[in-house]
């Protein structure tokens, strides 16, 4: 009975766990596949991959990065599994078009697209920067790079985005 | 000493990069500053686009993940769970104060604590656009902005007072019922309808911010405006 006590507590607290990080999680998969149903798909199995592993989680302020590394993880088994077909980058925005519309703010739109264009080599660092809160040194540890190798990224990542956008560029520094 | 490529090759690489060498390069270099001031609104959009509304999950997963093994079923009741938190995203107040909150992210120079007031020039020409003007009760303004919020322009004010900066966002095409405090990331602020003129938005941040006195400088703010133009009527 206790111990059925103490599984419905922890299963609780999982529960409000995923309930509170999903939407950044899901978004963070979004902006990596640029695919929603993949995203999704690699949310659930990250979810479900996580409750088996629970007990490996011991601090839950740390939960985050944990379900980061589960979703890079799951990401890259989907590429092993599917050998994902090279996709259009255009049908690949107009697939995605309900995602990437911003009501009312065309420019938003068009910053989404942009960073559609973006490779994932700085997309990732920079949606791990701005959306998650990572700093240089949590994104070095995450994609196994030195502090100055995500430094470089994140800088033509932005010079790149500025670019796509339309911003100007005059007196950005030369690489 | 810094120079000016090794200060953009800095802070395209960390925009919000608190490093002291940062700091008193851009004190000295007013180019630096306009890029600077530049680069941060673009970081505040960057962030916005990148927050895209994420759609609740369903019990049956995505494209490929099925319930397929046993353990799977249990973890069901986690998904069912899960796509009711995402509806947080559609609850307008909620989401207008998390829209104020994500555009601070963009533009933290103005959190500045300074004793140097905008220019009154200045001031008027943010505050025209929202055919409004402020009397001197609202206190000093140390900044004053015309920003993209929600797609519209709208005046983006900081005062400063004895508790440190406050920050003031006149939407007028933001529409309340009533007064909804929020507490969200570090910000402590206050939503407070303004009855044909949609609402404004007055928050601190830090830990010693208080919401009491937040709320009394929100009402401070809203007695000295002036209204110069029709209401939006909503």
């Amino acid at each position: 009975m206790k111990d059925h006590i103490g599984g419905n507590v922890k299963r609780a607290r999982f529960q409000a766990l995923c309930q509170t990080l999903r939407p950044d999680l899901l978004r963070f998969a979004f902006w990596l596949s640029r695919d929603l149903a993949l995203a999704e798909d690699v949310v659930q199995e990250t979810m479900l991959r996580a409750w088996k592993a629970q007990d490996s989680l011991l601090n839950e302020a740390a939960a985050k990065p944990w379900f980061l590394t589960i979703i890079r993880r799951e990401y890259a088994r989907s590429f092993e599994r599917k050998r994902l077909a090279t996709v259009d980058l255009d049908e690949l925005i107009a697939r995605e078009e309900p995602m990437l519309a911003a009501a009312q703010d065309q420019e938003l739109a068009e910053l989404r697209a942009a960073l559609f264009k973006l490779p994932e080599e700085y997309r990732e660092p920079l949606v791990l920067q701005v959306l998650m809160g990572y700093t240089t040194a949590e994104i070095a540890a995450e994609l196994k790079l030195s502090n100055a190798a995500v430094l470089t990224r994140l800088f033509r990542g932005r010079i790149k985005l500025r670019a796509l956008c339309g911003e100007d560029t005059s007196l950005d520094p030369e690489e | 000493m810094m120079n000016c490529a090794q200060y953009r090759r800095a802070i395209l690489a960390e925009p919000h990069a608190a490093d002291p060498e940062l700091a008193a390069h851009l004190q000295g270099c007013r180019d630096c500053a306009g890029f600077t001031e530049r680069l941060l609104r673009f970081e505040g959009r960057l962030e916005l686009a990148m927050r895209v509304d994420t759609p609740a999950a369903s019990a049956s997963g995505g494209r490929a993940a099925g319930l397929r093994r046993g353990w799977l079923a249990m973890a069901a009741s986690v998904l069912i769970l899960v796509a009711a938190g995402s509806l947080w995203l559609a609850a307008p107040n909620r989401s207008l104060a998390a829209d104020v909150v994500a555009h601070m992210a963009g533009e933290p120079q103005a959190w500045a604590r300074t004793d140097i007031a905008v220019p009154p020039a200045d001031l008027a020409e943010v505050l025209s656009g929202a055919h409004m003007r402020l009397g001197p009760g609202a206190g000093m303004v140390s900044y004053a902005s015309s920003c993209t919020f929600r797609g519209r322009l709208v005046p983006h004010l900081v005062v400063q007072t004895a508790m440190g900066p406050i920050t003031v966002m006149v939407l007028v095409h933001d529409s309340v019922s009533k007064q909804a405090p929020f507490d969200k990331e570090g910000y402590h602020g206050v939503i407070v309808p303004v009855p044909g003129h949609g609402s404004i938005a007055v928050l601190a941040r830090g830990q010693e911010a208080d919401l009491r006195a937040v709320e009394e400088i929100a009402a401070r703010v809203q007695s000295a405006i002036v209204w110069t133009g029709a209401g939006t009527g909503s």
